[in-house]
């Protein structure tokens, strides 16, 4: 209940700045947000890295972004190559969001957060291997992603939907993931927009870090001839968060009720008054 | 000879079938169920729709005086208003709502957990198989989804629930319950498609004993969830 409503105030944050979420705890302005939001703040804290399953292909368990950034920066800190019209609509937005108004979007309002979007969310996913499929789950308003590993290309007559419809296939130990389908009503970040020819291809793969741990690195590329010049690639590393998993419920991941304190809507001009 | 070259020959085929129609052999071997655990995975959905539970004998549920008040209310205000039903808030179902809910579930099998992915706006439980209930106090929040444990008893899954709100009805009529509510769901494989479930239902606040109350979940081959998504005075 409580936990809830935090949540939710955090959402709203999130459509600001999500360094202001992750800087909360070092924030001595912070407002008293009740335990729910302590347990979310402190666990970004110092934590213990765990080790993932072995298995350079066995994904199960609790990953996270330790540094979040909704942004589309490719690995060389350039901008993606936006289309004319994409960089004056990027540009439209950043500038809104200088002058005061609240950026909102998808994620915002409680549906589903579109893709890359999500994957990019500062909350942890928890991975699930099944037959013919692996199940993304996220923490964050109680988003499912299912990867088809039986499928080879999207069902006939697949519907156009927040999340799209997600293929998988292995190549070598690195997870290949295409997603299509994806509606025109998530942004790729915060202020970057995809139409509905956009195909996102994601490759997760364990990699290990300068100290010796191991990270689940994703390499999203994003194709949409009607947004970019190009395609071109964000990377994200996760880290394995097996403290959450053994030290919290659910598997380490809060129950996150979006839709009970959703106070985040828009006006008629597209405005949001945070509350 | 013959018969001899046959008989080998039906045993190749029906080892390289089995091999290869063993669903579970692109899963890491770290993480697949433990072995004679009944296999639940797949999409489930219930035959017929339950929108009033009763008690496995047919009756209505031995809800206590005050219960049995706010049951009226709540019947009279659905008539006026049908939105008056929380779930129109598109809050959390709740447990055991949930399951009546008339959308399919994927059920995940895991080593040390079942996943419970609803369809309804896609919303999830995780069944922890390994850990004992969190102990009743004020320490135990109440969520919608509230905390689940699991264990195998034979072919039935049984799965325990604490620790939920009472902002939740138990079903689509508006039966009660409070913040002391147990859940214990039970599932059945009584055939590899058919699931038989049983919810008994704990709330000394609520009822003058505990009750339980069935359902039937029907395996659907090949079902991939849609997207469901619940969303009020949304505006894109």
């Amino acid at each position: 209940m409580r936990r809830s409503f935090v949540l939710a105030a955090i959402a709203a944050g999130l459509a600001t700045s999500v360094a202001a979420q992750e800087l909360g705890a070092q924030n001595p302005g912070r407002p008293d947000l009740g335990a729910g939001a302590d347990r979310q703040i402190q666990r970004r804290k110092a934590w213990e890295p765990t080790a993932p399953p072995s298995d350079p292909k066995d994904f199960t368990g609790i990953w996270e972004v330790p540094n979040p950034k909704i942004d589309l920066k490719q690995d060389d800190g350039s901008n993606p190559p936006f289309t004319p019209a994409e960089a004056r609509s990027t540009q439209r937005m950043i500038d809104a969001e200088k002058a005061g108004a609240v950026i909102t979007d998808a994620s915002t309002q409680c549906f589903p957060h579109g893709v890359p979007r999500l994957t990019m969310a500062p909350y942890p996913i928890r991975f699930v291997h099944q037959p013919g499929k692996i199940l993304m789950l996220h923490e964050v308003g109680h988003n499912v992603r299912v990867i088809y590993m039986d499928k080879t290309a999207p069902p006939k007559d697949t519907p156009m939907s927040f999340l799209g419809y997600s293929v998988g296939r292995w190549d070598g130990d690195t997870l290949v993931v295409e997603t299509t389908h994806l509606n025109d009503q998530t942004r790729l970040d915060m202020h970057t927009s995809h139409g509905p020819r956009a195909k996102i291809t994601e490759r997760f793969s364990k990699q290990k870090t300068p100290q010796g741990y191991t990270d689940l690195v994703d390499v999203i590329t994003v194709d949409d001839p009607d947004h970019f010049t190009k395609p071109f690639s964000v990377t994200r590393k996760f880290a394995f968060r097996g403290d959450l998993q053994a030290n919290f419920w659910t598997a380490g991941l809060t129950e996150y009720s979006c839709e009970e304190n959703n106070r985040n809507v828009p006006d008629a001009n597209g405005v949001v008054t945070a509350k | 000879m013959k018969t001899l070259l046959l008989a080998l020959a039906a045993t190749a085929v029906a080892g390289g079938v089995a091999l290869a129609a063993d669903p579970w052999a692109e899963v890491p071997a770290a993480e697949r169920p433990a072995p004679g655990a009944p296999d639940l995975s797949g999409v489930w959905a219930m035959p017929s729709p339950i929108r009033t539970l009763k008690t496995t004998d047919g009756k209505d549920p031995p809800l206590l005086p005050a219960a049995r008040a706010e049951y009226a209310k709540r019947q009279a205000a659905l008539k006026a208003d049908p939105t008056s039903d929380p779930v129109s808030k598109c809050w959390m179902q709740g447990v055991p709502r949930l399951v009546y809910a008339p959308y399919p579930v994927l059920i995940a099998e895991e080593k040390d957990r079942v996943d419970l992915v609803y369809e309804t706006n896609h919303t999830f439980r995780i069944v922890d198989l390994k850990r004992a209930l969190p102990k009743e106090g004020p320490d135990l929040d109440p969520q919608w989804l509230g905390y689940s444990v699991g264990h195998w008893e034979g072919k039935t899954l049984v799965v325990d629930t604490v620790g939920l709100n009472d902002k939740t009805w138990l079903d689509y009529s508006g039966l009660p319950h409070g913040e002391k509510l147990k859940v214990q769901e039970r599932y059945t494989l009584a055939r590899p498609d058919r699931i038989d479930g049983v919810v008994t239902i704990t709330d000394p606040d609520t009822y003058s004993r505990p009750w339980s109350t069935a359902f039937t979940l029907v395996k659907k081959p090949g079902y991939e969830l849609k997207e469901n998504v619940c969303v009020r005075d949304h505006r894109m």
